[in-house]
């Protein structure tokens, strides 16, 4: 088995904010969808990232939270286990972040030994 | 103590593979980089390091291949650091390797998966 990485990004929302009844419904499909990879043993781990956030740049030049230049923000990443790409890539499909209008991008993690 | 992400982001670039001999001058850096940061205790998880192949899943179930039609930067790797504030994280971030080849960290606080 290998590892891939998925990677949940969006477009920032600004000061927009869903109510909490929204929110809570989306946590469910996120739990749902989850609980459908971790159910097949392939889940090994993630992070929801707060929007809170800086950036260092070479010269050691600091800019302030996450979104002053990027088009799309990373909302959280998480590890799965699969034969190959293509079937790491098949559990992407019913992504929550897909019903907001964001991606997930699949990308296969390099053994840090080569 | 607090969680934070450390994202490693540069351009892409399709240019000739290293030598083994190149990759192992890209490495040490990135070792002595890492290792430090593990030897005040501060590495959460060691991350990632991710492969230039790659793909893309849109809504609707569109597909893109590779990481980088749409984006000019992309993600080279990600590691995990446990600090108190956002500052240390960030005092934390310099002397990156990633910073030395025209990259960038992006910092980030993580939100606990039962909040």
């Amino acid at each position: 088995m290998n590892e891939f990485v998925m990677l949940f990004r969006n477009a920032p929302t600004g000061d927009a904010r869903p109510s909490p009844e929204v929110m809570q419904e989306f946590a469910k499909k996120w739990d749902t969808w989850l609980a459908g990879i971790s159910g097949q043993g392939k889940f090994i781990g993630g992070s929801r990232l707060s929007f809170e956030g800086r950036i260092l740049k070479p010269g050691n030049i600091v800019t302030d939270g996450p979104y002053a230049e990027v088009k799309e923000i990373l909302g959280g990443l998480i590890s799965v286990k699969a034969g190959s790409l293509d079937e790491a890539f098949e559990m992407a499909y019913g992504c929550p972040i897909l019903l907001l209008g964001g991606y997930v991008e699949v990308r296969p993690v390099m053994s840090s030994n080569n | 103590m607090k969680e934070f992400i450390l994202l490693f982001r540069s351009t892409p670039s399709d240019g000739p593979q290293l030598t083994p001999e190149q990759l192992k001058d890209v490495s040490k850096p990135w070792q002595d980089w890492i290792g430090s940061i593990a030897a005040q205790n501060k590495l959460a998880n060691i991350g990632a390091r991710l492969g230039f192949e790659g793909a893309t899943v849109k809504a609707d179930d569109v597909v893109t291949d590779g990481p980088y039609a749409e984006i000019k930067e992309i993600l080279l790797g990600y590691i995990v650091v446990k600090t108190d504030t956002l500052e240390e994280a960030i005092e934390l971030s310099k002397g990156c390797p990633a910073l030395s080849m025209g990259g960038n960290v992006e910092v980030r606080s993580i939100v606990q998966m039962n909040s």
